[in-house]
Order: C-alpha cells, then sequence, then structure tokens
C-alpha cells in the first residue's frame, strides 16, 4: 500500500470562505475597520482514503460540488491538505484543461520548451523533443508557427503530445479522452493505454460512465466531499446513476 | 525531494519543510524556467509590432520627452550639478518606471497565470520573481539611451557605471517582495490591481524626484523623502550614471534595508498566504 504511486489517508480539505463574499478591496477595507471579517468554513473533501496501484486507473464519479476537481488539485499538489496525507510518486502530468499553459502569440516549438519547463523537465532535453512532439501530434509543418493561428483541435493536440512526451508516472485526467478528430482520438486513447500498462498510475475524473468502465480498475463516487460509494466501475456508476434518477423524478414529482 | 520532474520524486504532505526555505530552494531549482519566461516576457509583448524589442527602449525615452516637453522651461535651472534635465528625467523614468511596472506585473503575475497554477504544481513565486527578473533587464537595456544621450550632451559616463548591477540586484529584490506580497491579494479582491496601478504606484511617481529636484521642496520636509525607498535607489543609481548628488550613508541603509528585509518579507507572507487564497484561483 505504502509503495502505491498514490496513496491518500484520511484526506481532508477545507476552504475559508468570507462570509460577506465580497471581492471589492475598497468593500472589505471598510469593513475590517468596522469589526473584522468572519469566514465560514466549507469541507470541500472530508476524510477521503484511497491508494492507486501502478497500473490501475481509478475513477471518480460524482455531482457538480462533491469536491472531485479539488481532490485533483490536492494530488498536482497545488492545494496543500487541511488534514490528512497525500503521497505521491513521480512524475506528475495533468491531462486537464490542455494548454492552460500556452501563450498564444509563441510559436510551437516556444510552447514546447516552456510548457516542459513547467512540467518540471530540463529545458535543453525540451529542445531535442520538440520535433518528436509535433510529429506525434501531427502538426510537423507547425513548429515554428505563431500557437494563435492553430485551431482549438490543434492546440489540444499540441498540449496532449507535450503531456504524454514526459513518459509521466502520474496522470490526472479530467474529461480529456476526446481530443480531436477520430483518428487522434484512437492515437491518444492507445498512449494511454501504453502508458498506463508500462506501470503508470491514473486518475480519471469523468461524468461520463462508459468512460469510467472501460478504463478503471475501481471507481469512487464521491458526494459532498465524502465517498459514497467505492467497488467496481460498474456497479459504483450504477448505482451514482440511479440516485442522479431518482432524485430527479423526485424534484419533478413535487 | 530530489529534482523537478524525476521519477523517483516524491510528494508527502506530511513532510513539512519552512515554507521560507523550501521557495527559496525552489527559486533556485526553478532557475531555467525563470529564465524561459523572462525571455518570454521580453519577446511577446512587442512581438506584433515592427519595432519589437526596441519599443523597451523607447518608452521610457518617449515618456521622459513628453515630461522634457512639459517642464523643461519650469525646472531645468534648478537640477542640482548642471546636469542636462532630459538626462536627468531619463535616469528618474528608468528607474521609478522598473519599480512601477515590475510590481504591477508581479502583483498581478499569480491572477495571469491561474489557469496553469491550479492545474500543476509550479512554485507560484517564479511568476512574480521573474516579471521582476524582466524588469531588470528592461532596466539595463534602458541605460544605453541614457548612456548615449549622457555622451552626447557631454556629461560622459560615470566610472562607477559598473556598480550600477548592485543596487539594481536591491532594487529587483524589493520589487519581487512588494510584488509577492500584493499578488496574493490581487487574487482575493478584483478591484485591488487597479487601484495599485492607478492611485499607489502613480503617487509614488509623483513623491519621487523624478522631473523635479528635491531642493524645490522647503528644507524641513527634505528628510521625508527618505520615507520613500525609490528616492534612495535614484539617488544611488543617478551618483553611479553620471556622477550626480553623492548619496547619504542613510540612503545606503535605505536601499540594503528595503531590499533584503523587502524581499524575505514578501516572500514570507506569500508562502503563509498561499494555500488560502490558492483555493480562490
Amino acid at each position: 500500500m505504502a509503495d502505491d504511486p498514490i496513496t491518500v489517508e484520511n484526506l481532508r480539505l477545507e476552504y475559508r470562505v468570507p462570509r460577506h463574499r465580497s471581492n471589492s478591496f475598497k468593500e472589505t477595507a471598510v469593513r475590517i475597520v468596522r469589526r473584522g471579517i468572519q469566514f465560514d468554513r466549507l469541507l470541500a473533501v472530508n476524510d477521503v482514503s484511497f491508494g492507486v496501484a501502478q497500473g490501475e486507473v481509478l475513477g471518480i464519479v460524482g455531482p457538480n460540488g462533491a469536491g472531485k476537481s479539488t481532490l485533483m488539485k490536492v494530488l498536482a499538489r497545488v492545494l496543500p491538505p487541511t488534514s490528512g496525507r497525500v503521497r505521491v510518486r513521480g512524475r506528475v502530468s495533468p491531462l486537464i484543461e490542455l494548454g492552460a499553459g500556452f501563450n498564444f502569440e509563441q510559436t510551437a516549438r516556444e510552447n514546447i520548451v516552456l510548457n516542459g519547463a513547467l512540467l518540471g523537465r530540463d529545458a535543453k532535453v525540451m529542445k531535442h523533443r520538440c520535433l518528436p512532439i509535433v510529429d506525434w501530434a501531427g502538426l510537423t509543418d507547425y513548429l515554428d508557427v505563431p500557437v494563435r493561428t492553430f485551431s482549438s483541435g490543434m492546440v489540444a493536440r499540441l498540449a496532449f503530445a507535450i503531456a504524454v512526451d514526459v513518459e509521466p508516472d502520474i496522470l490526472l485526467i479530467d474529461e480529456i479522452l476526446a481530443v480531436g478528430d477520430e483518428a487522434f482520438k484512437k492515437k491518444s486513447a492507445e498512449r494511454l493505454d501504453d502508458l498506463i500498462n508500462g506501470g503508470a498510475a491514473g486518475v480519471l475524473v469523468s461524468h461520463q460512465m462508459t468512460q469510467v468502465v472501460e478504463r478503471c480498475a475501481r471507481a469512487i463516487w464521491l458526494d459532498r466531499g465524502r465517498v459514497r460509494m467505492t467497488g467496481e466501475p460498474l456497479e459504483v456508476t450504477e448505482a451514482y446513476a440511479a440516485s442522479v434518477q431518482e432524485d430527479f423524478e423526485q424534484a419533478h414529482a413535487d | 525531494m530530489k529534482e523537478p520532474g524525476s521519477h523517483d520524486q516524491l510528494y508527502d504532505s506530511a513532510v513539512r519543510i519552512t515554507p521560507l526555505r523550501g521557495s527559496l530552494v525552489d527559486l533556485w531549482r526553478y532557475r531555467a524556467l525563470i529564465r524561459l519566461l523572462v525571455g518570454r516576457d521580453l519577446t511577446v509583448r512587442y512581438k506584433r509590432s515592427i519595432l519589437g524589442v526596441g519599443w523597451t527602449i523607447l518608452n521610457p525615452l518617449l515618456s521622459s520627452l513628453v515630461m522634457w516637453l512639459v517642464f523643461s522651461h519650469l525646472l531645468h535651472s534648478q537640477i542640482p550639478g548642471n546636469i542636462p534635465f532630459l538626462v536627468y528625467l531619463l535616469s528618474g523614468v528608468l528607474a521609478v518606471s522598473y519599480f512601477q511596472q515590475g510590481v504591477g506585473t508581479a502583483a498581478g503575475s499569480l491572477v495571469a497565470s491561474a489557469s496553469f497554477l491550479t492545474k500543476v504544481y509550479v512554485p507560484p513565486a517564479i511568476f512574480a520573481f521573474s516579471s521582476a527578473c524582466s524588469g531588470a533587464v528592461n532596466f539595463l537595456l534602458g541605460l544605453i539611451p541614457l548612456f548615449v544621450f549622457q555622451l552626447v550632451l557631454g556629461v560622459g559616463i560615470f566610472p562607477g557605471a559598473v556598480l550600477i548591477p548592485l543596487p539594481l540586484a536591491f532594487l529587483l529584490a524589493m520589487i519581487a517582495g512588494c510584488g509577492l506580497l500584493l499578488s496574493t491579494y490581487a487574487i482575493r479582491f478584483d478591484d485591488m490591481l487597479n487601484f495599485l496601478n492607478n492611485v499607489v504606484l502613480v503617487l509614488i511617481f509623483y513623491l519621487t524626484p523624478v522631473f523635479y529636484p528635491i531642493t524645490i521642496v522647503p528644507a524641513r520636509y527634505q528628510r521625508l523623502f527618505y520615507l520613500n525607498p525609490m528616492y534612495s535607489y535614484l539617488r544611488i543609481f543617478r551618483f553611479l550614471e553620471y556622477g550626480g548628488t553623492s548619496p547619504s550613508l542613510l540612503n545606503y541603509a535605505v536601499v540594503g534595508v528595503t531590499g533584503a528585509v523587502g524581499f524575505v518579507l514578501g516572500l514570507s507572507v506569500f508562502v503563509r498566504r498561499w494555500p488560502y487564497v490558492a483555493a480562490l484561483l
């Protein structure tokens, strides 16, 4: 267990939300002078534990606001846990909102080097990876073209190619398995399979139940920050879908 | 923890490193990334214009010319040491606009990089720090036209100019510190950056003797200039650039203290507040 690429023990993450939710600096300054700011505490992730072994993908399902994205941020080391313990071993590659780090004025080559460095890779190594990456993305002719001229599909393909080029040990995937055209979708799905079969560990957040069932070894159903169910992907997704249906019918019966 | 991006690195949330030391180590470890970000800042801003990076050099020159047109009749005779007004202006504009732009962009850097920062771990302080570094490079480029004017207008270049990188390093540290300190508040409050850029930094520009000599202020108030660190930085720069009025010991002390303390204070406030504001990005 402790040697798993990802272990999460009794994770809790609490947000401090200002009670008077004002984003105005001047307004808040006035309020501080009057009587200080009060904070509400919001438990986004509450006592969650799991592990992901090498070569395994864990699926996470649940309604909006269940804490899925927060959990991903904790795994990506962006948010520190309020309590509990998270261990992540190896190189992490986020397949979340592809192209987030791109600068559209820069060429594909410049973006590859910078994006690689943001992912923790050596800039010198990245310079040699430019060609293989654009080749893989099918963008060989666009290496020295500013990214602003790319279509959104091309941007996503380039971003995906960079993310999987780093030979990640940990894949954090948020709904993005459908990038580009059919041929590229097939190619990227194969690449993900290769990485997983090669020993990478993955966490997949998805609202598409078929994806979770097809790709994951296990699944977790998160509800208001808590684990409501964990087990076989088919069982978990069916239980979740049934509860969604039930809520829907109840809402309409009222 | 091993090098960033290596396969055997381990993130363990239970291992608590001192935030301040940890982030200093991070700045060093990600120095290649800082260099790339600085290079991007310098080239991207003017990429679509014909003059390109030339604007970096032209901008302070143009704003100095505007001030020269407006104020030359009023103030030129009062500049200490018979220094041409344009040289006096340009050296002032260089230093103070570095402060204005540096603090402004560093404070806004986290908001600007939010889409990436919330997805993957990059030491967040890097974005503010690299903004301050880009400004320092702009400052050094801006010295070129200043020195050209000094030569053309017969002032010459003071040998002390070789020491300019020293106070510049302290200024960089202070700007990075201020930017880091403010950046977390810029995430929390939408109108903070607006207030900073349009009120606070404009005020600092006018409170620094950029286009006027401090002698136009009554003698008993002149000591108040020491409360504005930019006054001390500027005096040292002017001394090193063209042999302007020799700085006082207090000027050197202000520069040393604001550079060192400003950076450490800004960074430590930043690392303490970051976990709370990261959730808001």
